[in-house]
């Protein structure tokens, strides 16, 4: 019986070991410390024939929807890439793109262990989504000397190249989107009484702030009242009521929350005040917010965008869309009609890596950056006219200019007044 | 507490009714165990293990090994309250929040590192007392719907109090790097700073619920009428338990920025706090070693799963929690206990062994009353 109960804990010690192994066959098989590379030598990720990147991005929970849809645009559009043979690098070589994608469930502790895992493994760390699951780990990109590029956040410290070497963010920042509505007011002549609702956090004062740089010496437009609410109320028909009795013309409403924006919308109309509205691009799609809120009820409903919605009839024959939502059911493993924009937002990613790869002199990470941070005036495709890739301005992310879009009772047109 | 010895065995096998049934079996390994020298070999041969397993390791798998002491001690500040005390806790993640955003706030202010250390403990155990001097008044399941409120208070709180607390943003601390000359990697240093403190945290804990502590909670876990009958308060101890859990769960916090330096209000969402009670009864309540197991089982099941497919991931988690509550209903730490368990079963059909599988269910036997120790912990 005692024999039989060692050879049972050697079967245990057999399988714990097994455990390790497996464990640590996951960091791969050198020690993967940060700084041993010489210099030149190729970085880590990239041979003479495959680059591989990494993502981490929440594909489960709440947030799962637009996570997945970050790893499905970059995926197709590598895997089309992939299929024709591969792209042409800055150093001569042809390689084929490698895609890994992990978890993170939008927590930023897993997000740091997902970096940690792939950091060794991977060229690049890319497209992920989310601003504390991308702060987590942007210290030890910074140490370990990872490229975080074209991440998927309005944060502005990852545009910041001072404070963020390592780091750039790929979507427009808050501060972007507020500034073009702003413009838009004060080119058009008219005087206009604005009424501002925002969410009391980064995401609001950034809107805010970038649309009252907008108006600064603009004598046209005149602020009658400001409010915020806090991202954990539940109604804010108390601050739409005092907003209304202000009689203002435009209502800017920085807004991150659906079903708040839906019951600000049909509030107002309760209370008979029909302004214009602008509304933040995140919160502003025809199906889940402006047709429950009965937009249709007020003059003019603003917002912004960069990307063509391949749902729009307008880009049904579209040579962009025709192409991406293809490679989106072939390669990206996402057979349904792109749910979110950062589906085409994670295409364009794939695009201006391509241009990094193909300016880049020599396999290394530096030479990436350098690559990447010079690329002006790309017009990446699924992009609208008046937008562009330009990763050339400090502080700014890669697109940074954004067209303002008026809803037209089915879907948004680009426009260039207000009227 | 004179009467504490006899009624806590009472208790302990009415509790862990498994443990009786096979501490004849298990007393076989255990007397081995018994033998000092084997036991101060034993704990030097682990003491060796933890010195030099950071040296030889990859830095992802040192990296593992800290975020699994990181959550370990969230874990184990959580069996202090649930599976000693017996008092439902959901809020746990919250204190490791406070202690997170007090070590992260301490940093940037550049206290003296001990200073946010002790209030990295303090501050939580502070906040912890006051809400179970509240809360265990009501009594029951009462203490759970309070605990609820912790995390769903803590986000908007955390993205409120912006200016210590960075906002949505969070705050980032990068403040445990190796010393100069140590030669030692800043992954290798991190794990030794987790080891150490979490290993004191452990040792302390360890003696807290073997002791006269541990029998009172055992006692108010059982049945509080019986408590208050041998002069227990259960109110005090319900406090005291869920104070410790506070602290330890602060502990836990400043742990999380050595490691993950950084913190945000994500990092006290409520889902975190009910995957940690899963770990801790996946691991192994009232156990210390279950702590450790759930630890791993917080870290380690996420990266698995992402192995295997990461948009299923939640999914196979699912997956295996189900199983493992189904196979072992008593956590991952009475693993031995089951296989010895099987192996005693397969000897009984052989019709050897028969004697020693009758279970001995009768309160206060022998074995149990000489053994509190292995009945509650397993084989630590």
């Amino acid at each position: 019986m005692n024999r039989h109960s060692r050879s049972r804990r050697a079967v245990g010690i057999a399988v714990a070991s097994a455990l390790a192994v497996a464990v640590s066959g996951c960091g791969g098989d050198d020690a993967g410390r940060s700084g041993d590379a010489a210099e030149g030598a190729p970085s880590p990720g990239i041979t003479d024939t495959t680059v591989s990147l990494g993502i981490t991005t929440p594909l489960s929970g709440s947030t799962a929807g637009p996570g997945t849809c970050t790893v499905a645009g970059v995926t197709a559009y590598f895997g089309a890439k992939n299929a024709e043979g591969g792209i042409e690098f800055g150093d001569g070589k042809t390689r084929t793109v490698e895609i890994q994608a992990l978890d993170d469930g939008y927590d930023p502790q897993k997000a740091k262990a997902n970096y940690d895992q792939l950091k060794g493994d991977v060229f690049a760390m890319t497209a992920g989504l989310g601003t504390p699951t991308n702060r987590a780990w942007r210290d030890a990109a910074i140490a370990d000397e990872v490229p975080q590029a074209l991440i998927m956040t309005g944060d502005p410290i990852f545009s910041d190249t001072g404070e963020s070497p390592w780091q750039l963010g790929f979507v427009p920042i808050y501060q972007n989107e507020g500034q073009a509505f702003g413009e838009l007011l004060a080119s058009s002549g008219q005087d206009l009484k604005v009424a501002i609702l925002s969410q009391n956090d980064d995401y609001g004062d950034g809107y805010v702030e970038g649309f009252k740089s907008a108006v600064e010496g603009a004598d046209n437009i005149a602020i009658v009242d400001e409010l915020t609410y806090e991202a954990t109320d539940t109604s804010v028909d108390a601050q739409i009521t005092q907003l209304a009795a202000s009689g203002a013309d435009v209502i800017f409403n920085a807004m991150s929350l659906v079903p708040l924006v839906v019951s600000a919308l049909q509030k107002a109309q309760q209370l008979n005040w029909k302004p214009s509205w602008f509304l933040p691009s995140n919160t502003s799609s025809p199906g889940a917010v402006l047709e429950p809120g009965g937009a249709a009820a007020f003059p003019g409903i603003y917002s912004v965008a960069f990307a063509k919605a391949p749902a729009s009839p307008a880009f049904a024959q579209d040579e962009d869309v025709v192409a991406y939502l293809a490679a989106l059911k072939q390669y990206g493993n996402y057979p349904d009609p792109p749910a979110f924009p950062h589906c085409q937002w994670s295409w364009m990613v794939g695009a201006t890596l391509e241009q990094a790869f193909q300016n880049m002199g020599e396999p290394t990470r530096d030479s990436f950056m350098e690559a990447l941070r010079n690329i002006e005036g790309f017009q990446a495709p699924l992009m609208l006219p008046g937008t562009s890739v330009d990763t050339t301005q400090d502080g700014q992310p890669a697109v940074s200019s954004v067209v303002v879009q008026k809803y037209n009772g089915r879907g948004y047109d680009t426009v260039e007044t207000f009227e | 507490m004179a009467t504490s010895s006899t009624s806590s065995a009472s208790t302990n096998s009415a509790s862990t009714n498994s443990g009786s049934t096979n501490s004849s079996s298990a007393g076989r390994a255990a007397s081995l165990w018994q033998r000092p020298w084997v036991r101060a070999a034993g704990w030097l041969l682990l003491l060796a293990v933890l010195v030099v397993l950071p040296l030889v390791m990859t830095e992802f798998v040192n990296q593992t090994l800290a975020r699994i002491g990181v959550f370990s001690v969230a874990v184990l500040g959580l069996n202090v309250v649930m599976g000693y005390a017996g008092q439902v806790s959901l809020g746990q993640i919250f204190f490791l929040g406070v202690g997170a955003y007090v070590t992260a706030y301490g940093v940037s202010q550049e206290w003296n590192i001990v200073l946010v250390f002790v209030l990295a403990c303090l501050l939580p155990a502070v906040a912890g007392l006051v809400v179970a001097l509240a809360a265990a008044r009501l009594g029951g399941l009462a203490i759970a719907m309070v605990t609820i409120a912790l995390p769903i208070v803590g986000v908007p709180l955390a993205k409120r109090l912006s200016d210590y607390t960075g906002g949505s943003q969070g705050l980032s601390a990068l403040f445990v790097e190796a010393p100069e000359g140590s030669g030692l990697y800043d992954d290798q240093w991190q794990l030794y700073v987790v080891l150490v403190i979490g290993g004191i945290v452990f040792l302390l804990t360890r003696n807290l619920v073997r002791g006269r502590y541990g029998r009172a909670f055992a006692i108010v876990k059982g049945n509080e009428n019986v408590a208050s009958s041998m002069g227990i308060s259960p109110y005090r101890y319900k406090v005291l338990a869920f104070t410790v859990a506070s602290l330890i769960g602060g502990v836990s916090g400043f742990l999380y920025m050595v490691v993950i330096q950084y913190t945000s209000p994500e990092t006290m969402s409520f889902g975190h706090s009910i995957q940690l009670l899963a770990a801790m009864v996946i691991g192994g309540a009232a156990s210390i070693v279950g702590s450790i197991l759930g630890g791993a089982f917080y870290v380690l099941v996420p990266q698995l799963t992402n192995q295997v497919d990461a948009s299923v991931t939640t999914l196979l988690q699912g997956v295996i929690l189900l199983v493992v509550l189904f196979v072992l209903p008593g956590g991952l730490a009475s693993l031995p206990r089951a296989l010895t368990r099987g192996r005693r079963r397969s000897g009984a059909e052989r019709g050897s062994a028969a004697p020693p599988t009758t279970p001995s269910s009768t309160p206060g036997s022998g074995t149990a009353a000489e053994e509190p120790e292995t009945e509650r912990q397993g084989h630590a």
